[in-house]
This record gives C-alpha cells, sequence and structure tokens, in this order.
C-alpha cells in the first residue's frame, strides 16, 4: 500500500513534472466496444456496450442485421473522483438476440467528441446451434408446462362426408399441481361441420394415463360432428384461461409447501380433419346423402275404407346415421286421391356414436270416390359404413280399397206411420263383365274412297243429261205433228198388214189375210161389225169421219179387188202392188180420220 | 270345285266364330270365380284369331283393372272405345282405372267453331258419312230429274228446293268424310306403360328430361324418330321425346 502510495507520489511528481504532457495522456479519449461473450448459442442474448471516457453527441449505432435487439439502448453515466482524479464513462448498452446460426460482424458506432469523430473497432461474433438453458424447476411457467395438458380428442380423422366424429376434450393434470377454476376463453366453432354438444352433468374426476404416466383428468366437452364438406377440414382450438396452484420453494410453519396461484392460458391445438367423398362408384340416382345404418317402410292407417274418410301413410326412416341431414323420399299417389302437405317428425337422439332414432313423413289421403288406389312402391337409398355400399330399400307395394262412394243425403218420407225405407244407390258401381258379344275381324274393309264409292258418288250425275236428251228427242219427235202421224199411219199399217205380209207370194192366202186386215181395222176405227160391211155403208161412214174422196175410193178398190182375186189370177207384181197399196190407204185414212 | 271351296270356308268360318263365342264364354266364367290371369289368356286367345269387339276389350280390361294393372286396363278400355265410344260401362269403368293413375294432366280445352264442326265430325264414322253422301247424291238426281219431268209449277218447285238441298247435305258430308278421316289420321293415342318413364328434350339419353309421365297416361303420338323414339303430346300440349318401348299405340298399323 505504502509503496503504491509512493508510486503515486511519484506519478504525480512526474506529472506535474511533465505537467504539460501528462494532462495529455490524461485527455486522451477513448471510445470501444465491449461484448458479453463473442461465441454464443442462437438461443442466447448478447449484451453490447458502447464506452466513451468523454461525453460527446451524435451517437450513432452500427446497424445490428443479423440481430434482434431485445433491449437498449440505455445510458448510464458514472463519474468518479479518486484521489482527486476525475474519471468519466458513459456507456450505452443493447441487448441483442442472434437472428441465425454463423459467422457476423457487429459494425462500427460512431460519436462525436470536442467536434472530432470517433469510431470504434468492428466486433467478431460466433452464432452457434442452441444450448440448453438449464431450466428453473421452481418457475411456475415451467410447472404449468409440465403438469397440465389439453387435448382434444378426435374419433376418427379421415371419416367419410356425412360420417359422424366425436371430438372429445380432456383436460390432464398431474398430482402434484391443482387447478382450482378454468374459464373459456375461446369456444371453438366448427365451420363446416354439423355439431351438437353432448351435455356434460357436473365435472367427474377420473384417473389416466397421459404419455406413460399417471393423471388426473377432466372431460370438458363432448361434440358430435357430422362433415359436411370434403377435404382438409380444420377443427378450431380450444382455448382455456385456469388458475394453477403451483408448489414454491417456501415452506409454511408447519414445513408444508408453499402454494402460489398462478393463471394461465392453455390451448388444445387445432385438429386437422381429413373428410373422403362418398364413392361415386354405384351411387343410386336417388341417393340423397343418407349415412349410416338405417330401415325404411311405408306404412298405411287402414288399407280399406269408405270414400271421404281419411287415412293415413306414414314414410318412415328408423336407425343411426345422420337422420336430421337428408330428405325423405315422396310418396307419388294417385292424382285422384286428395292428399295433404305430409307433417314430418323425427325423434332422433344424439349421443357419442351419432344420431339414432326415427324420422318419419305422414301424409293425410282423403280418397273422394270409391276404387282401388295404389300407393306405388317408393326406394330409400343410403351408404352403408360398415360395408362403404350403397344400399337400396324399396317399400312394398300397397293397394288402398274405397269400398263405397259418397253416400247420397238420405230423404226420408214420414208420411205414413211406417216410415219408408228408400233405396240407398251408393253411387257409381264398378261394372261387371259383359256376356254377349259379336266378333268382328279386326281388319274391316273401308267403303269411303273406294272405286265403288266414287263410282256410286259421281255416276248418279250421268243419269242427268241422258235423262235431258231423251227427253228432248221425244219432244222434238211430238213436236213433229205429220210425222208422228204418219209414223203411227204405218205403224198401224204394219201391224194389220203383218199377217198379209208373212204370206205374200201366195195368192189366196195372201188376199184373204189382206182382206181380213182391212175388215179389221174398219172394225176398229169405225165400230162397225163384219155383217155391216158393204160398199155405200163403208163410204158412208168414211166420209162421215171426214175421209177423202180419193182415199176412200182407194180402199174400196182394194176391197174389190180381194174379191176378184178369188176368181182370176193375180200376178206376184200384182200382189206387191195391192200390200203397199193398202199400207198406203191404211195409213191415209188414219190421218184423214177424226 | 270353286262352290265346295266356298262352302269349306263359309264353314270353317262358322266353326271358327263358334269356338269364339266359347272361349269368351270360358274367360266370362274364369273371370267370375275370380281367375283374372287366366281369363286374360282366355280373352287374348280371341284376339289372336283377328276378330274383336267392344265387348272383349271390355272385359279384358276389367281382368286387368282386377288384378291391379293400370296400364293394360286402360288401354282396353280405351280399345273398347274405340269401337263403341258412347258405352256408359265402358266410360265408368275407365273412371275407375283413370283414379290409379299418378298424372293429373289439365285438358286445354277446345274451343270455338273448331270444336263445333270437330263434335259434328265425329259423330260418325268416315265410311257413315260416306254412304250418306253417296245416298243424298242418289236423291238429289231422282228430284231432280223429277224437276225436269214435272208439269205442275207446285211440285218442279218442291222438287227443286229439296233437290239443291239434298246436293248441299250430300257435299257436306262428303267434307265431313275427308274431315274425319283426317282427323282419326292425326289421332294416334298411346299409353305410357312402364311405371315412370322421362320425356326428353331431344331424342337422345343426353338431354334433359322435360317432364315424367307414369303409367296408364294417355298421350298423341305425333312422329317417331328412328324407331327408338316418339315424339309425344300429353293432353295440357306440351310435347317431348319417350323411349317408344315405353308406350303403346291404341291402334295398330
Amino acid at each position: 500500500m505504502k509503496f503504491q502510495k509512493h508510486i503515486l507520489i511519484v506519478v504525480f511528481a512526474l506529472s506535474t513534472a511533465f505537467g504539460f504532457t501528462q494532462n495529455d495522456s490524461s485527455n486522451e479519449v477513448k471510445f470501444e466496444t465491449k461484448v458479453s461473450k463473442k461465441k454464443l448459442g442462437v438461443n442466447e442474448r448478447l449484451r453490447i456496450d458502447f464506452e466513451m471516457n468523454k461525453d460527446g453527441d451524435n451517437f450513432n449505432p452500427p446497424g445490428f442485421d443479423n440481430f434482434m435487439v431485445v433491449g437498449g439502448p440505455s445510458q448510464s453515466i458514472s463519474n468518479q473522483w479518486i484521489n482527486g482524479v476525475r474519471s468519466f464513462s458513459k456507456t450505452y448498452s443493447y441487448f441483442l438476440a442472434p437472428k441465425e446460426r454463423g459467422n457476423f460482424k457487429i459494425g462500427q458506432a460512431t460519436i462525436e467528441i470536442d467536434g472530432e469523430v470517433y469510431k470504434t473497432l468492428p466486433v467478431d461474433i460466433t452464432v452457434t446451434a442452441a444450448v440448453e438453458i438449464p431450466k428453473d424447476p421452481n418457475d411456475p411457467d415451467y410447472i404449468v408446462q409440465q403438469n397440465i395438458h389439453l387435448v382434444a380428442e378426435v374419433s376418427k380423422t379421415n371419416p367419410y362426408i356425412n360420417e359422424a366424429i366425436t371430438v372429445v376434450y380432456k383436460l390432464y393434470v398431474s398430482d402434484n399441481t391443482g387447478v382450482s377454476n378454468w374459464r373459456e376463453l375461446d369456444v371453438p366453432r366448427y365451420n363446416d361441420f354439423w355439431s351438437q354438444n353432448i351435455d356434460m352433468k357436473g365435472v367427474k374426476i377420473e384417473n389416466g394415463t397421459y404419455n406413460g404416466e399417471d393423471y388426473r383428468f377432466v372431460v370438458l366437452r363432448k361434440t358430435v360432428l357430422y362433415p359436411q364438406k370434403t377435404g382438409k377440414l380444420e377443427i378450431e382450438p380450444l382455448t382455456l384461461d385456469i388458475t394453477v396452484d403451483v408448489p414454491t420453494n417456501r415452506r409454511d410453519i408447519f414445513g408444508g409447501r408453499l402454494m402460489q396461484s398462478v393463471h394461465r392460458t392453455v390451448s388444445a391445438g387445432s385438429r386437422t380433419i381429413n373428410v373422403k367423398s362418398l364413392p361415386e362408384n354405384g351411387r343410386p340416382i336417388d341417393f340423397t346423402g343418407a349415412v349410416g345404418d338405417f330401415n325404411f317402410k311405408v306404412t298405411t292407417s287402414k288399407q280399406t275404407l269408405k270414400a271421404t274418410e281419411a287415412l293415413e301413410a306414414n314414410v318412415e326412416v328408423s336407425g343411426n346415421g345422420n337422420l336430421k341431414l337428408f330428405k325423405l323420399p315422396k310418396l307419388s299417389l294417385p292424382s285422384a286421391l286428395e292428399v295433404y302437405e305430409p307433417e314430418h317428425k323425427e325423434s332422433v337422439s344424439v349421443n357419442l356414436n351419432g344420431m339414432s332414432g326415427v324420422s318419419s313423413d305422414s301424409y293425410t289421403i282423403v280418397p273422394s270416390y270409391q276404387g282401388k288406389y295404389p300407393i306405388p312402391s317408393i326406394s330409400f337409398s343410403y351408404f352403408d359404413l360398415k360395408t362403404e355400399r350403397y344400399k337400396t330399400i324399396t317399400s312394398n307395394e300397397i293397394v288402398i280399397n274405397v269400398d263405397e262412394g259418397p253416400i247420397n243425403t238420405t230423404n226420408t218420407v214420414v208420411n205414413s206411420s211406417t216410415p219408408k225405407q228408400q233405396i240407398i244407390t251408393s253411387g257409381d258401381q264398378f261394372a261387371s263383365f259383359k256376356t254377349k258379344t259379336n266378333f268382328v275381324s279386326i281388319k274391316q274393309p273401308t267403303f269411303f274412297k273406294t272405286n265403288l264409292f266414287w263410282t256410286l258418288f259421281l255416276a248418279p250425275f250421268l243419269a242427268i243429261p241422258i235423262a235431258i236428251i231423251v227427253r228432248q228427242k221425244q219432244e222434238t219427235r211430238q213436236g213433229d205433228v205429220e210425222g208422228n202421224r204418219i209414223r203411227r199411219g204405218n205403224k198401224l199399217a204394219r201391224k194389220y198388214l203383218k199377217e198379209a205380209k208373212k204370206t205374200l207370194g201366195n195368192k189366196e192366202q195372201f188376199y184373204n189375210a189382206l182382206e181380213r186386215a182391212l175388215h179389221n181395222y174398219l172394225k176398229a176405227k169405225l165400230n162397225i161389225e163384219t155383217s155391216e160391211f158393204s160398199k155405200e155403208k163403208i163410204q158412208e161412214l168414211l166420209q162421215n169421219k171426214s175421209a177423202e174422196q180419193n182415199s176412200t175410193s182407194q180402199f174400196l178398190e182394194l176391197l174389190k179387188n180381194c174379191e176378184m182375186a178369188r176368181y182370176s189370177p193375180f200376178s206376184n207384181v200384182e200382189m206387191n202392188q195391192d200390200y203397199d197399196k193398202a199400207a198406203n190407204v191404211i195409213s191415209l185414212i188414219d190421218r184423214q180420220i177424226k | 270345285m270353286k262352290k265346295i271351296v266356298y262352302i269349306l270356308t263359309f264353314l270353317f268360318a262358322s266353326v271358327t266364330l263358334a269356338q269364339n263365342d266359347e272361349t269368351f264364354n270360358k274367360g266370362n266364367a274364369l273371370y267370375n270365380e275370380g281367375k283374372f290371369q287366366e281369363a286374360i289368356t282366355a280373352y287374348e286367345s280371341i284376339l289372336s284369331n283377328n276378330v274383336h269387339s267392344a265387348e272383349l276389350y271390355y272385359n279384358l280390361a276389367n281382368s286387368y283393372y282386377k288384378l291391379n294393372r293400370i296400364a293394360p286396363s286402360i288401354f282396353y278400355y280405351e280399345k273398347a272405345l274405340q269401337i263403341s265410344p258412347n258405352d256408359s260401362d265402358v266410360i265408368n269403368n275407365l273412371a275407375f282405372a283413370q283414379n290409379m293413375t299418378i298424372d293429373a294432366i289439365d285438358n286445354v280445352p277446345e274451343v270455338g267453331v273448331s270444336k263445333f264442326i270437330k263434335g259434328i265430325v265425329n259423330t260418325f264414322h268416315f265410311d257413315t258419312w260416306a254412304i250418306i253422301s253417296v245416298s243424298c247424291i242418289m236423291l238429289f238426281v231422282v228430284l231432280f230429274l223429277a224437276y225436269y219431268f214435272a208439269y205442275s209449277t207446285v211440285k218442279k218447285r218442291l222438287s227443286f228446293i229439296s233437290s239443291f238441298a239434298l246436293l248441299l247435305i250430300a257435299m257436306a258430308t262428303l267434307f265431313f268424310a275427308f274431315q274425319k278421316q283426317a282427323l282419326d289420321k292425326k289421332d294416334n293415342p298411346a299409353i305410357v306403360f312402364s311405371q315412370e318413364s322421362d320425356v326428353k328434350a331431344e331424342p337422345n339419353l343426353r338431354s334433359e328430361s322435360a317432364f315424367q309421365v307414369h303409367e296408364g297416361t294417355k298421350v298423341q303420338v305425333l312422329e317417331s324418330y328412328n324407331g327408338t323414339w316418339t315424339k309425344v303430346q300429353i293432353a295440357n300440349g306440351k310435347t317431348g321425346w319417350i323411349a317408344t318401348e315405353d308406350i303403346k299405340l291404341l291402334k295398330d298399323i
């Protein structure tokens, strides 16, 4: 100590002796960088000090590119007077955390002292891999981390769409800590799921193991989920604020450990569920998304009834699966039935296995007329999870018999003492078979548009012109009076001389016939008897009938010839002349007489 | 020789006719015993002899109705109505059968002159119209000639007026015969036999279905394509293509 004093004295003396230089050296400015360590782990921190022995301005730190500034800058100033000597120091401190591994250089810091700029030297820092930081077993955070676990247990992580899965949240607490209270901070929402919480009645503490160690656990929440979308779906985490009693190092006067209450937030972590779509292969057309194990039936309350009575038809699906999440198949009923909107009923309970129960549609049906009404069979398809196949159940066809039609209002006649009962007809009956028939060939020939038809249709028209022409000819004939007379006379003559003509050439027979013909003609025309034939009588009668003299004399001459011919020879030429003459005379007289 | 053949064919024809009557009675007996399926077999064997009657179709339809087979039942009632359109029993039982059908289609009512004309045209078969027409023509000619040859003015006047009235009637009935035949040709109804059938917008399986028809519904056939598709029209006027095998034509062509 003494030696030191001496030295100090010597130094002081020297300093006084070389005061100027000493003063200079004591006024020398120092500005340097100090680091707490040059080699550190990536999880460690580094303190860096920039120290100067004279106050300056405009401090400018280097860029800490590879580090994160955790704390700082903080300033500290110290003035020391030791044996009258003043030592001054000013320090800027930073706490740095490395961002990554590697060798880094911390650059120069600058400062302005007395108008001059000073710089520090760069420093090399090596950042190594993380080093293990020894844990403090009494740190409450550490204790909570080690002893309390919130776990979400998912029954199946790759279910089919619409397959029930359950999420159970369990809080595991080890034996040496205690949880006095908890509060749900964030209740998970299940987007893209149909979810239902299962009510937990009270809290039951059970014993179980977690990672091979004994724990007590509490089931906080049970949820049944039906995924409604395929793909990766996330279940949001459940976050709890729990009050934990943590043992401390301190002990009470009895030697027991003192417990400390700490609030901590624990979270179950989010879970991802991969939802598979149902296979396309073999999907029935009427599949509406039912997944599970089901029974299907269609029932009616009655099968025989009267018209206007009501009847109920029930379409019912029972079993296990997403009962609330699909539509029941619709009944297609005959249009003659009056059908009301179906009433939907569900009695479904939800437990950890999913939904189970009965879902049904009940239709109220009122037939208005009698008859038979079939309720056609309908089918229901679902995806069976056990066999991973689609299944279809088809209901039986039901026939409803309405055997009585609407009954007419009865009018009873109450005139007599014994009321008469009217016969009540119960509407129309289904008529029975017919007993008699006449069979005809299936292929019947048609009449319309056949040739026969057209002939019959058009031929009558031809009759009109024909009739008209015939008529016209007749009229022209009738119009020609003279010709008509000639024709009539000729006709008459031919008629009477027919026999005479036959015997032409045979003299006796010819003249006999000719005479007879002339007599007959006279008989017919003049109404005289054969006995009255005499020339005078004939002449008189003919003249009375206004026949001309000439023709009368010719007629008489002919008669004379007939008589003469009996006794004298007559040639064939004369016979012919007489025949022609007779024909002429007859037609002539016929024209003249009236 | 020819005479013998005639006699033989006549005898043969009368024998088969007698046989048909016998089968018909047998079918009725089976029907009455409730053996409807066997009754159907009996009735249908008559049809295979190329003879038919409204009563046969009616009994056949009744048997099918009793067996709850909607489509054939309606089919044969309609057949019976084609032969005797005003049979009240057939109309009554057809209503029963139509109760069983699922489709309810509103009829589009026809209005005005076309309904009136159709009503008249449909009163007779076109052959009947043709016969009326031909007889009117014949009467017309007779009366016209009577007018032509008659002497008294009253007779002439009467016969002239009545003959021209008859000519008008003849022309009108001829027109009706043509109309009736055209209507018959256009009217080509069919019954849907499949339980449920999609009516498509186009005659292929890809196209979307326009509507659905069910068993027993009556449709009008408009045209057919490829033999596998038929364009049909339902009573409310909607049209579409249906698979040919799903329907059965009421007329055998």
